[in-house]
């Protein structure tokens, strides 16, 4: 597989069909995986394809206006892609995109405390990652690999279902206790795509929204926000999850948003480029019963 | 071992039995581990939450003693006149036991900015004055740990009250300060003339395991001007994890919140940094912002104190949303 997108990478450089391509490629300890800027052929040599190319590289088409980009993508990172195409943040003639045919990526934190069960260590979104296929990409390298299969009967929402379960001054307690470890160093909105605001709600001052101190009032106020600023949006890449040093279960509430949005309006964010964004649409059958 | 310092050697159990008779005058802080999250600093009531074992906490010391938002003071208004009000000290007394050297030493260096001559932050002072720290040595220091290229070691007392060291099923307590000296003395047995010699080789040959050395210049100032910023910051997502979790960072913006003047961290890498009232920001681009983060850890804070500001304790490359490592930065910066 990687010494086909190797080849690609440079046929695109070569025949200047793009100016930089984003891809990953093996830190200098030989374990980790950085992101990889490849802007001659020789550089298409650095890299590498596998379950370790965990980060969504489409955060970072943002700082290339203007220029003709290639991007290496898995299933989650083309769903952010689309959304961004959706929301004008994107020229689809600027963008080549890479598809890597993807059958799952390791979560790195379980691997450190489950390291018996191999099954587990495959990072949680990519359990209930929507089988439906984009075709939006230019190329698609595929793996000749088996593919896993996600069980019949799993239930992406069950964890949330749970949590739904529970009575509020329960769920009002829990998320206080992780909010509490919060330490607002914002690596969750800095590594998520969707979060492309030039000036984002927490960094305002005239007015300050909320607390910038880490208390309760602040820290609760900016989980809360970012996480209703990506209603609609979120594409279930976990990128926030993974960030978040304090280990803080980020997706469970974008999950639930998810969750909701799917209920309410049957829109599931990131399958289609053509589709208006699910808050830039009005329709007739929309729910209004919280009008009262 | 530095003069005056006392070597104790003592068991598990007894060292507890200590812990727990001074949970009645100190608040104990200490390592804890917590599953699927990582290690962090958690007030200690049950000795047997405490983690002696392997690994680093997420979060450095350095918040008990710099804490990430401090209230400086409150304004209120007193017969149509403004008045400031001072915000009491917390006074309890604490006990930070756990401590990896690494962050020790960063205190070390916090002291030389908060507690310089003229210039002394009060806030910092007092916690650090109602603190006793208390460290571990490193048995197994990870990949990304590099203490002994900037000045440290993983088993450096510099800026400990007592360092415990594991050895076999026991510890071998160092003791350096008197107020450790209070505490610590009845414990265990004093080591032979046979162990100290035993224990000085084993500590060489641990300091001789770490394997990730870097070369670090003694300034940057040819550089300042290279591509090599441009390319290094290329992946930097612009985020505080490196800044918060770094136990020597130290920037900090002032906030003004609900009448109180509120003492938040800051962090280089962040996009609004430098932004200015005027809407000019001279660290627009993540480049210049990244080159700040290396050049103040070790090009200014060397000129200023003679050390680097970074103890090698591998956080900011641990955390890193993206595995950016500074200490490859350092290590490869193409001096000329």
């Amino acid at each position: 597989m990687v010494d086909e997108l190797k080849a690609k990478v440079r046929e695109l450089l070569k025949n200047k069909q793009v100016e930089l391509v984003i891809g990953y490629q093996r830190a200098a300890d030989g374990v980790s995986v950085i992101p990889c800027f490849v802007e001659n052929e020789k550089d298409a040599e650095l890299l590498i394809w596998d379950a370790y190319c965990v980060y969504n590289l489409s955060g970072y088409l943002k700082d290339y206006p203007g220029k003709k980009i290639g991007i290496v993508a898995k299933d989650c990172d083309l769903r952010s892609i689309v959304v961004l195409l959706q929301e004008n943040q994107l020229k689809r003639e600027n963008l080549f995109i890479i598809e890597m045919e993807c059958h799952g990526v390791i979560d790195e934190k379980r691997l450190k405390y489950d390291t018996q069960n191999q099954e587990i260590n495959f990072a949680q979104k990519c359990k209930g990652c929507p089988s439906a296929k984009l075709s939006i990409a230019d190329c698609v390298i595929k793996d000749k690999g088996e593919k896993r299969k996600t069980p019949d009967d799993y239930d992406e929402y069950e964890p949330i279902r749970k949590m739904e379960a529970k009575a509020i001054s329960e769920r009002l307690k829990f998320w206080q206790e992780e909010f509490s470890r919060c330490i607002r160093c914002y690596a969750c909105r800095q590594v998520c795509p969707m979060c492309y605001c030039p000036k984002c709600v927490a960094e305002q001052t005239q007015p300050a929204w909320f607390s910038k101190g880490t208390n309760l009032e602040g820290n609760l106020s900016w989980n809360v926000t970012r996480a209703m600023h990506l209603a609609g949006r979120c594409i279930d890449c976990g990128e926030c999850e993974r960030a978040c040093p304090v280990g803080i279960p980020l997706r469970d509430i974008n999950k639930k948003i998810q969750k909701d949005v799917q209920e309410l309006f049957s829109y599931q964010a990131g399958l289609s480029a053509e589709a208006k964004p699910l808050f830039a649409c009005f329709d007739k059958k929309d729910p209004d019963d919280f009008i009262k | 071992m530095g003069k005056g310092c006392m070597l104790k050697i003592t068991t598990k159990e007894d060292l507890t039995k200590i812990l727990i008779s001074l949970l009645n005058d100190f608040e104990i802080i200490g390592p804890k581990e917590l599953s699927h999250k990582g290690i962090f600093y958690e007030s200690i009531t049950d000795l047997k939450d405490l983690h002696w074992g392997e690994g680093f906490t997420t979060e450095p010391v350095k918040k008990f003693f710099l804490s990430p938002s401090e209230y400086l003071f409150k304004g209120r208004y007193e017969n149509g006149q403004e008045a400031l009000e001072e915000l009491p000290l917390p006074g309890n007394k604490r006990i930070i036991i756990g401590v990896r050297p690494c962050e020790a030493i960063g205190l070390s260096l916090l002291d030389k900015v908060f507690n310089a001559g003229e210039d002394q932050d009060k806030f910092y002072l007092n916690n650090r004055a109602r603190t006793i720290l208390v460290g571990l040595s490193c048995l197994k220091p990870d990949k990304n740990c590099f203490c002994t290229s900037v000045g440290g070691s993983p088993e450096s007392s510099r800026g400990l009250d007592a360092l415990i060291s594991p050895v076999g099923n026991e510890f071998i307590i160092e003791i350096i300060t008197e107020r450790a000296k209070g505490i610590f003395e009845s414990l265990g047995r004093n080591l032979n003339q046979e162990e100290v010699k035993l224990w000085g080789s084993d500590k060489k040959r641990r300091e001789g395991s770490l394997n990730f050395r870097i070369k670090v210049s003694e300034n940057l100032d040819n550089i300042f001007e290279s591509e090599y910023w441009e390319k290094v910051s290329k992946s930097c997502i612009s985020c505080g994890v490196c800044t918060f979790l770094c136990p020597t960072c130290h920037c900090f913006d002032l906030v003004d919140e609900k009448r109180k003047k509120l003492r938040c961290y800051d962090g280089c890498a962040f996009c609004d940094f430098t932004l200015e009232a005027s809407g000019t920001n001279p660290r627009a681009a993540r480049k210049e912002r990244y080159r700040q983060r290396v050049f103040h850890k070790f090009d200014y804070f060397k000129k200023n104190f003679q050390e680097n500001l970074c103890v090698g304790c591998g956080r900011c490359i641990r955390f890193c949303p993206v595995k950016m490592n500074i200490a490859e930065v350092v290590d490869k910066a193409p001096l000329v």
